[in-house]
């Protein structure tokens, strides 16, 4: 195709858009709105899972070790671990010294107790990644020595529920304001053809290919969903500045994804609304090709 | 260059628009087709352009079979067949330049070639002076002339009227033939389809009659009517 063809297109898909500016707005702002939303869900995801991870990183695992495991036994267990790969320190802490700990924390709850002292020999077990944690949770548990292996799985795991929760939500609700826009673009390129059917019939007539009738609307559409999709990224881009300085001022110890982190799901958004106007002013080109 | 061989076309309904039609227009010749209205005198030129499929028998138009042509060849046949129509057509958002240049435009010639081309047909049919008009403030006439340098910008060996006369004065209309003469001497083989008794008459081609989707007569250098 000439580079003059592809100037034509754009020269009247922007004619069309001119034409009809109420329709092109209203089309710009569904898919804005929309994407918008789904860029809000987006980036709400993508801190979730960091502090997931954050959490996930600080924690130590605990492991008990059986009642009555001779010394030597619970040395090499703890030396073993040291060598495992991705694990950066592991500490024993006795039985005896936990329940010293206890008693200088809880006092006098504890002389119930006597001399009897009920807890477990334990190691602490620091990993360098967060990802290794559950790997470590889970040889430790295989340990014949080890009576039972704790982390603070419950606050991890919440997070990736409340996660996948946020994510799965945002991406239904966002679909179904999605599919609003497709079908708003879908209806100003009907109402683009219509007005435009005069100069249809001549391209026709002229001896166009199906391309060229197709490509200008092909082309508003996708402009739509595009101009949709950016201005969605600009607010969400720059409300998301501005959050992250105000919590960073108020709530210093939150930590929040970086903006280049988040700049990959902005382009999703990007290439979402790209998609939406594309395939709306598809569907409204079948009847006019059979036509 | 264009055959009709045992053409019939039937539409929904049924309504017989065409019956067994049988003709060949050869390479630069200027033909009428003439017949009441409903005689199938448009039935033929849709036909030739492709915007209709004959319900049965062959169409040549070049030596190609239109029956089969695929979808996607039909806009390299039309700009082999020029098209005008009574009632323009013409695009009124944009200049008669723009008119003409839109053709060749949506048939992808390069920037050049529009500007070498379309002043030069339009100072063929007369409008050079009136390039940057919109067709609101032109003449049916001109209107018309604007239809046909449209028509002839891509340089069609073919071109079909569609009773382009139809809207115009008789001495408009006289004009109008005048360039059609013209174009057909330059080499365009022409088919004309008119209710124009006095034009037809005057010109002295060859004539196609239709009467009732049927070809009841096809002379050589004829009348409107059946001549004595």
């Amino acid at each position: 195709m000439r580079l003059s063809t592809l100037g034509f297109i754009a020269s009247e898909a922007v004619q069309n858009v001119r034409r009809n500016p109420v329709m092109a707005m209203a089309s710009i702002t569904t898919a804005a709105i929309s994407l918008l939303i789904l860029g809000v869900f987006l980036l709400v995801s993508v801190n979730l899972n960091l502090w997931t991870h954050t959490v996930e990183g600080q924690v130590e695992v605990e492991a008990f070790f059986r009642p009555h495991t001779p010394a030597r036994a619970e040395a090499a267990a703890v030396s073993a671990v040291r060598r495992w790969r991705g694990v950066q320190a592991v500490s024993f802490v006795s039985r005896a010294q936990v329940l010293r700990s206890m008693r200088r924390e809880y006092g006098s709850v504890l002389t119930a107790l006597g001399n009897h002292n009920p807890l477990l020999d334990e190691m602490n077990v620091k990993v360098y990644r967060p990802r290794d944690v559950r790997a470590a949770v889970l040889r430790l548990r295989r340990m014949p020595a080890a009576a039972h292996v704790t982390y603070q799985s419950r606050v991890v795991e919440r997070l990736f529920q409340l996660g996948s929760l946020v994510r799965m939500g945002g991406i239904v609700f966002a679909a179904l304001l999605a599919l609003g826009a497709l079908l708003v673009i879908h209806n100003a390129i009907r109402v683009a053809i219509f007005a435009r059917r005069r100069e249809v019939a001549i391209m026709r007539l002229v001896g166009a290919t199906d391309g060229l009738v197709r490509g200008p609307f092909l082309l508003e559409g996708t402009l739509l969903g595009l101009a949709g999709a950016l201005v969605a990224v600009i607010v969400v881009g720059v409300g998301y500045h501005w959050a992250m300085t105000v919590v960073q001022r108020s709530l210093p110890f939150l930590p929040l994804a970086p903006i280049e982190r988040v700049v990959p799901d902005l382009l999703e958004v990007l290439g979402l609304g790209v998609v939406i106007g594309y395939i709306g002013s598809r569907l409204s080109l079948r009847g006019l090709m059979r036509g | 260059m264009i055959e009709f061989l045992g053409v019939s076309k039937v539409y929904p309904g049924p309504v017989e628009a065409l019956r067994n039609v049988t003709f060949r227009i050869d390479k630069g010749e200027f033909v009428f087709l003439v017949g009441p209205s409903g005689a199938g005198k448009s039935t033929i030129l849709r036909l030739i352009h492709r915007e209709e499929r004959p319900s049965q028998g062959m169409i040549l138009v070049n030596h190609h079979p239109l029956n089969k042509l695929r979808r996607r060849q039909v806009p390299f046949l039309r700009r082999q067949v020029g098209m005008i129509f009574q009632d323009f057509r013409l695009l009124p958002d944009r200049t008669v330049y723009d008119n003409v240049a839109f053709s060749l435009r949506v048939q992808e010639a390069s920037p050049r070639e529009i500007r070498r081309r379309v002043p030069e047909t339009l100072d063929l049919v007369g409008l050079g002076h009136k390039a940057q008009v919109f067709p609101q403030h032109l003449s049916g006439g001109e209107q018309q002339r604007v239809a046909l340098a449209r028509a002839l910008v891509g340089r069609p060996p073919i071109l079909v009227a569609d009773e382009p006369t139809g809207n115009l004065d008789p001495e408009t209309a006289a004009e109008v033939v005048r360039i059609l003469l013209e174009v057909n001497r330059r080499g365009t083989t022409l088919l004309m389809a008119t209710h124009a008794k006095a034009l037809v008459d005057s010109v002295r081609r060859r004539v196609i009659a239709l009467d009732h989707g049927v070809v009841v007569r096809d002379d050589a250098v004829g009348a409107y009517d059946v001549e004595a």
